[in-house]
């Protein structure tokens, strides 16, 4: 394709017509020629001219869009080559009379472009140029041929939708014959095309045009549209037509205003004739008319001023049919889906009805709220919330309002005629549609002021002129209008304008010209054109209602601007306007001295713009508060005489206004006044809460409240106001919310540090109001409740006095606990988890906190500290950041045992030295045990209980959490045993009593172990203890045993520490240590004994009774190096247990002891006293006994003696037994024991036992002869006192040993 | 009978009664497309004042996918998680009328809401009026509910094939817009506007 030469172009071209005209179907005669378009406008333009007449021939095309196509490339193709318009523009008129709608249609579309083209094409070459080349000119002759045809259609009844777009035409051409007020009246420098034209450029001359000529023409046409519009005609027009005139002409009015005077009156007299149309009531020319209305209402151009009052007249009148239409209309409404159109303001037709404001006032107030709340956003922390809200209500385009709007407009400046109406106006809607009607225009404020010509800004004026003039009479003693003036002559543009004012006399001069009806149209059109378009946009819908009760408000001494001024804000949450009785007054007051007073209007209007742009906050402020105070005064009365006042004061106030210093800040109220109102002002809003909960305004009332607060002088106690407030009811006054707004908004306060005053008294404010909260949530709310702890958590930062009070609650007075007992449990755990909340969100405070929590795990009650422990152990200890303090704490505590709980000893020293000197002997370390000590404390002092038990508490009350903290760091354990050795008698017990639930929490740990096999010295006590918790009633772990083992070896010779671990000591490690343990004292001998025998539940007893029993026997006191007293009470502690050591148990023992080589020493004791346990074993004890014989007893001299008791106390079974010695040693034995004699000499005179006995043994007993019994004698005798002797010294050896030990 | 007609269908959001009487008007092989005339795209919330706002433009699959997750019960209730599946089937993302001059002439759009309707007809009369087309603007009023919407659909339905059967519907919509008003006992609303 790319290739082909401008010939083969040709032939596609000619090859595509020709199938066009041929193809059979519709759309491929439509496809062809759309190809044959392309390639002709696009592809080879130069073959156009060739083509032109050829493709005219298909206007006799039978397929209507065929035809219509070719109507469209028309236009396409005269567009962009003029030259050849008129070849085909004979077919284009023919179009226009085509059978087929469609085609008249494109007909004229397309001839309506190129009549607006070929006219800026003749208008610009025109410009440039004297001549006119020929194609352009004979394209337009043609283009006047169309126009006339399309004329005709347009007045013709016909097809509609030719007439549509022939209406449209005659719009067009109005539009392009008549000067563009919108446009600059000045040609360009450069002939430009394409960018529209102004025909009133033709008004330097065109060779072929003539402005006049055009003009008079564009006006014909108009006429031709209205007369269509006008009875009878427009019955038979159908809805659609009408409704195309109606927007033709409306746009018409808009674009050349000049003809707004032709056209209105027409549109108006519509108005409601056709709302009936073929006999069927059809909304659309109605709704068509309503939107023209508003239309042209928006129009700010000076000629469409003097229609506003009729226009919002008809628009009211329309309104009101179409509320009577939808009230029969109105669905039952379902969900709404769309949000928007929940919101109350939606529905403004029925809200412009409602007169019942005393109940839906306040939740139609909250857009003003929120309004201003807009201007105050600077201030105020939720700034940006508010304006989201304002935004959000901005979003909704409000129509219905904005005509409201402009009917207001309209109708203030119909003067008189109208008051009534407006009347009814004002008090057919509420007071805060009003105010809505006032946002509504605040919200349509342009960038900048429109700009406007000379009759413009003479309207302009208008404003301010009649505001003044209203108030003339008052003007002197009126604060407010002076206030304005004073605003006004703030702004710079004033000064320039005071410059201007030598020229104020020329323009009275001048305005006087002005007939009287045209000064007051001007000036009333321009409130509405104001009210549209510029800053000070809300004044005319305020005006009527806030200006008028000045006088008033001025007689009853008040000053409105005063407070205004002091609190800009204090007046924004009143609702708007409210008095609506006043207006008829105003209306006339100002008409009539507005009417008098022509000059005035010119004078005052520069300020109009400086007002506008400048006063919008407050303006609307100053207006709505002097509505307040009038309301709040119940005055609506006196208004009447002083507008009336004469005209004359008029000239006076003009001047007035103008001078420079017109600051009156007269304020007639006194102090105590402002603050009066103040005051109320600042409770009403406080009281509000309730119906702004339901509007929603709660967070914009939060920061007012807490910026009124700060701008409030203090003696008015805002504070203590809003103090009241948030206490009374914390929970349904969003207490917690707008406490901490007030916090933080202080708290601001304070860190901008303005001056060393303010920032003071901000925190000092700061200070008492949230300890006043915080102590009312302490005491209001149960401690259950977690207000308090939020609160704390969330404010800007904790005052003293706040973590005072959280201190009071962590560690209460004891008299304190004693008035509130049963709550105080709770109260600690309250203020212990708001002061870890603390610690967790606040490091700052941190370190505060944790002194708290610290102190309070020191407390005196137990039952608060060990609430307080659990959380420092439990949950504080673990955090890395502070556990070190902790720790450190917690030592110092227990190290502070020392010095603060000996107190015992030192109380003691004065009232008893012996006391003291027990005690220091005790003190010292001994193998007594805890209790024992103990024991010796409470019965060698004389301290009474009370005191006793008091100490041990304190030294409770100083170690818990050292002890709490053993069990999260083991490696603490140590410095219990450390200190152990220095610490009172009631420490040590402390620790006593504490130390078993420790110990049984750690377990035989790493740590303890250590600890265990290197005690530090002086623990011995408390590693008992430790040792007996560990193996109490459980199998001791190896490591715990070796460790005890080793500290035995090493360290402690104690076999006390042994005890408790001996169940689980093999035989083979007890042996060697039971010598030891022999010579503990007896109970602790016991004690060991028992464990040994009862053995641990695994392997069983460690040794049998006759196992102990030898082994007791083995013992040497000598070589052990132990007094034989003490294995003489060992053996004596096992006879007593007479259930273990039974009488096989002995018969086994003697039997093995009686082996033994050397026999032991204690044997013919242990014998003695075993028969003297079971005499049954007298028999076993008389084979013992000859056993012994054998063994020679007679030299061992100690059991010899003993042999002998034995042998008397045996009596007489033991006479066997004695027969057996040898002669000598019977002897010795009968002179040891005489009493032996006489029975034994029976006994052995016995023929049977006599016949056995030596003869010897029978001198010996007297039984034989002399001589031999005498030499036996003497020799046995002279032995036996040997033995005698020996054995006696032996026996004091034995008493004198046994009572060193005892 | 003329070329095709292009419809609009124009609602507040977008969602539920432009989208229904879309969804209808393209089952029956209309030319038609759909906008909202709302500064966002708005779905109630769990409460009237916390509404799921959108900007235009978001796709549905979106909404329908962060709605399921917040709250599948709630709106699966309230059938918004229905509505957007059945709008995610018809196009991708809800338009904004204001911001449609790219989407070319239309012949006809159907508001059903008058606010919807006055926007329509001042954004058209904003727009600079060169290509000298009318098209023609009615209201149906329907209230914004999933009931009604359905309905509404079908009346929509009804009225542009009525409108699109006519030779030249300029002529002819005075009786289109009578005979529909006795039928349904509906009030229509309609303007003429140029591109």
């Amino acid at each position: 394709m790319a290739a082909m030469t401008a010939a083969s172009w040709g032939e596609r071209a000619v090859g595509l017509l020709e199938s066009a005209k041929t193809a059979g179907e519709v759309p491929s005669k439509l496809k062809q020629l759309r190809q044959l378009k392309a390639v002709l406008l696009h592809r080879d333009p130069p073959l156009l001219p060739e083509f032109v007449t050829r493709l005219t021939e298909l206007q006799s095309e039978r397929a209507s869009p065929v035809r219509k196509f070719l109507a469209e490339m028309i236009g396409d193709i005269g567009s962009k080559h003029l030259e050849l318009l008129p070849e085909m523009a004979p077919c284009l008129l023919a179009f226009l009379k085509d059978e087929t709608p469609a085609v008249s249609r494109q007909a004229i579309t397309t001839g309506t472009s190129l009549f607006g083209y070929v006219l800026e094409k003749l208008v610009i070459q025109g410009l440039y140029s004297s001549e006119i080349d020929d194609s352009t000119k004979s394209s337009w002759a043609w283009m006047l041929k169309f126009k006339d045809a399309v004329l005709h259609i347009a007045v013709q009844s016909g097809s509609d939708g030719v007439r549509l777009l022939a209406v449209k035409f005659v719009e067009t051409l109005v539009l392009l014959y008549t000067p563009d007020p919108y446009i600059s009246a000045d040609p360009p420098q450069e002939p430009v095309y394409g960018l529209g034209f102004n025909i009133s450029w033709l008004r330097g001359g065109h060779p072929s045009l003539n402005v006049g000529e055009l003009a008079m023409e564009a006006s014909q046409s108009l006429g031709l549209l209205l007369d269509h519009l006008r009875s009878p005609q427009v019955k038979s027009l159908s809805n659609s037509i009408i409704i195309v005139l109606i927007k033709s002409l409306s746009a018409i009015a808009t674009k050349r205003p000049s003809f707004y005077g032709r056209i209105l009156p027409v549109l108006l007299g519509l108005d409601p004739a056709i709302s009936i149309v073929k006999g069927v009531e059809v909304p659309g020319a109605h709704h068509a008319l309503k939107t023209v209305f508003v239309a042209c209402l928006e129009c700010t151009h000076s000629s469409a001023e003097p229609w506003r009052a009729r226009l919002v007249e008809a628009l009211k009148a329309i309104n009101d049919s179409e509320l009577a239409g939808q009230a029969t209309n109105k669905n039952s409404g379902g969900v709404s889906i769309s949000n928007e159109e929940s919101l109350p303001l939606k529905d403004d037709n029925s809200s412009m009805q409602a007169c019942d404001e005393a109940s839906s006032d306040l939740v139609r107030k909250r857009p003003v709220t929120e309004l201003n709340n807009d201007l105050l956003q600077d201030d105020s922390p939720a700034a940006k919330r508010i304006r989201q809200s304002t935004q959000t209500v901005q979003d909704l385009p409000n129509e219905p309002l904005q005509q409201l709007v402009a009917m207001f407009g309209a109708l203030v400046a119909q003067g008189e005629k109208a008051a009534g109406s407006l009347e009814i106006l004002i008090s057919s809607i509420s007071s805060d549609l009003l105010a809505e009607v006032v946002m509504a225009n605040m919200q349509h404020l342009p960038p900048t002021c429109p700009k406007t010509d000379k009759d413009d800004v003479a309207s302009e004026t208008g404003y301010p002129s009649c505001l003044a003039s209203s108030v003339l009479p008052s003007i002197q003693s009126s604060p407010l209008i002076s206030d304005i003036y004073s605003l006004s002559s703030l702004s710079p543009l004033l000064a320039s304008l005071l410059n201007i004012q030598p020229s104020m006399s020329h323009d009275v001069a001048e305005s006087h010209q002005i007939s009287e009806e045209k000064v007051m149209d001007t000036v009333e059109t321009t409130l509405l054109s104001s009210s549209v378009g510029d800053g000070s946009a809300m004044m005319p819908a305020i005006l009527p209602a806030s200006v008028s009760p000045f006088p008033v408000v001025t007689q009853n001494g008040s000053s409105a601007v005063s407070l205004s001024l002091n609190s800009a804000t204090e007046e924004r949450v009143i609702p708007g306007v409210d008095s609506t009785s006043s207006t008829d007054e105003i209306q006339e007051s100002h008409d009539a001295s507005h009417s008098s007073n022509p000059e005035v209007n010119d004078s005052s209007q520069d300020h109009a713009t400086s007002l506008g742009s400048l006063v919008p906050s407050n303006v609307l402020s100053t207006c709505s508060m002097a509505t307040d105070v009038l309301e709040t005064q119940s005055t609506g009365v006196g208004i009447f005489d002083t507008s009336q006042a004469s005209s004359t004061a008029s000239l006076v106030t003009s001047c007035q206004y103008v001078l420079p210093k017109m600051m009156i800040l007269d304020v007639n109220l006194t102090d105590e006044a402002k603050d009066q109102l103040q005051k109320v002002a600042f409770v009403r809003i406080l009281d509000a809460y309730k119906q702004v909960a339901i509007s929603g305004g709660l967070d914009a009332r939060c920061s007012l409240l807490v910026h009124l607060g700060i701008e409030f002088p203090l003696e008015l106690d805002s504070w203590g106001l809003l103090q009241k407030h948030v206490l009374s009811d914390y929970m349904d006054h969003e207490g917690h919310e707008l406490t901490l707004r007030i916090l933080y908004r202080l708290y601001r306060e304070t860190e901008q540090d303005q001056d060393f005053l303010s920032s003071r008294t901000a925190i000092s404010i700061y200070e008492t109001f949230l300890l006043a909260v915080a102590e009312s949530l302490r005491d209001t709310f149960p401690a259950t409740d977690k207000s308090l702890g939020r609160l704390l958590a969330e404010v800007p930062y904790l005052s003293e006095g706040v973590l005072k009070l959280l201190e009071g609650l962590c560690c209460p007075d004891r008299s304190e606990k004693h008035e509130k007992d049963f709550q105080s449990g709770d109260r600690v755990t309250q203020g212990l988890s708001a002061v870890w909340n603390l610690i967790l969100l606040r490091p700052s405070s941190r370190a505060r906190c944790l002194l708290i929590a610290l102190q309070s795990a020191v407390h005196s009650a137990e039952e608060v500290r060990m609430k307080a422990i659990r959380l420092v152990a439990n949950k504080l200890f673990p955090m890395p950041g502070i556990s070190q303090k902790i720790e450190e704490f917690a030592h110092d505590k227990l190290h502070s045992v020392i010095d603060d709980v000996p107190a015992i000893e030192d109380m003691e020293a004065d009232e008893s030295t012996s006391g003291l000197q027990e005690d220091s002997k005790l003190g010292k370390p001994s193998s007594s045990r805890g209790q024992q000590s103990d024991n010796a404390l409470k019965s060698s002092t004389h301290l009474d209980q009370n005191a006793m038990s008091s100490l041990i508490s304190e030294a409770q009350r100083c170690m818990s959490l050292y002890f709490a903290l053993c069990t999260k760091k083991r490696s603490l354990l140590r410095e219990i045993f450390t200190i152990y050795k220095n610490i009172s008698k009631a420490a040590k017990e402390a620790i006593h009593k504490q130390i078993p639930i420790l110990v049984r929490t750690v377990g035989s740990s790493p740590e303890l172990l250590a600890i265990i096999s290197d005690p530090p010295t002086g623990s011995e006590d408390l590693l008992m203890q430790v040792l007996h918790t560990l193996t109490d009633g459980i199998v001791p772990s190896q490591d715990l045993i070796s460790s005890v083992k080793k500290l035995y070896h090493s360290r402690m010779k104690d076999a006390d520490v042994l005890i408790p671990v001996l169940p689980f000591l093999t035989k083979d490690e007890i042996f060697p240590i039971f010598p030891h343990l022999v010579n503990l004292p007896i109970e602790n001998f016991q004690g060991a004994l028992s464990r040994m025998l009862q053995g641990s539940p695994k392997t069983g007893p460690c040794l049998t009774p006759a196992e102990v029993l030898i082994a007791i026997h083995g013992i040497d006191p000598v070589k052990d190096g132990m007094p034989l007293k003490k294995v003489i009470d060992a053996c004596s502690a096992c006879f007593e247990q007479r259930k273990v050591f039974t009488q096989p148990v002995l018969a086994k023992v003697l039997n093995q002891l009686v082996e033994q080589i050397p026999l032991p020493l204690l044997f013919m004791r242990t014998v003695l006293q075993a028969i003297g346990i079971f005499p049954s074993l007298v028999d076993f004890v008389m084979e013992i006994l000859l056993r012994l014989i054998s063994k020679q007893i007679w030299k061992y001299p100690k059991l010899w003696v003993g042999f002998l008791k034995c042998a008397i106390q045996t009596m007489p079974q033991s006479f066997s037994v004695l027969l057996q010695l040898p002669a000598a040693q019977l002897e010795n034995a009968l002179n040891k024991h005489p009493v032996l004699r006489p029975p034994l000499v029976e006994h052995a005179s016995q023929p049977n036992i006599r016949s056995s006995l030596p003869r010897s043994t029978q001198v010996v007993l007297g039984l034989v002869q002399e001589l031999q019994a005498s030499s036996q004698g003497h020799t046995s005798q002279s032995q036996a006192a040997d033995t005698g002797s020996s054995t006696a010294d032996v026996a004091t050896e034995l008493t004198q040993e046994s009572s060193a030990v005892s | 009978m003329g070329a095709k007609l292009r419809y609009a269908m124009v609602c507040s959001s977008n969602q539920n009664r432009s989208m229904e009487a879309h969804a209808l008007l393209k089952r029956h092989g209309f030319d038609v497309s759909s906008y909202g005339t709302g500064a966002h795209v708005k779905l109630p919330g769990p409460s009237l004042r916390e509404p799921n706002v959108y900007d235009f433009g978001t796709p549905y699959k979106f909404m329908h996918d962060e709605l399921r997750r917040k709250d599948p019960d709630l709106y699966k209730r309230n059938g918004i998680l229905p509505m957007l599946k059945r709008n995610l089937g018809v196009k991708n993302a809800p338009q904004r009328w204001q911001d449609n001059a790219a989407d070319g002439c239309f012949d006809v759009v159907v508001t059903f809401e008058e606010k919807v309707f006055n926007i329509v007809i001042e954004d058209l009369s904003n727009r600079k009026q060169v290509l000298i087309r009318s098209v023609l603007i009615i209201n149906l009023e329907v209230k914004d509910n999933h009931e009604e919407a359905a309905t509404g659909g079908k009346l929509a339905l009804e009225l542009c094939q009525e409108i699109e059967s006519a030779d030249c519907w300029e002529d002819a919509i005075d009786d289109i817009v009578a005979a529909f008003e006795r039928q349904h006992k509906r009030k229509l609303l309609y303007t003429i506007s140029f591109y």
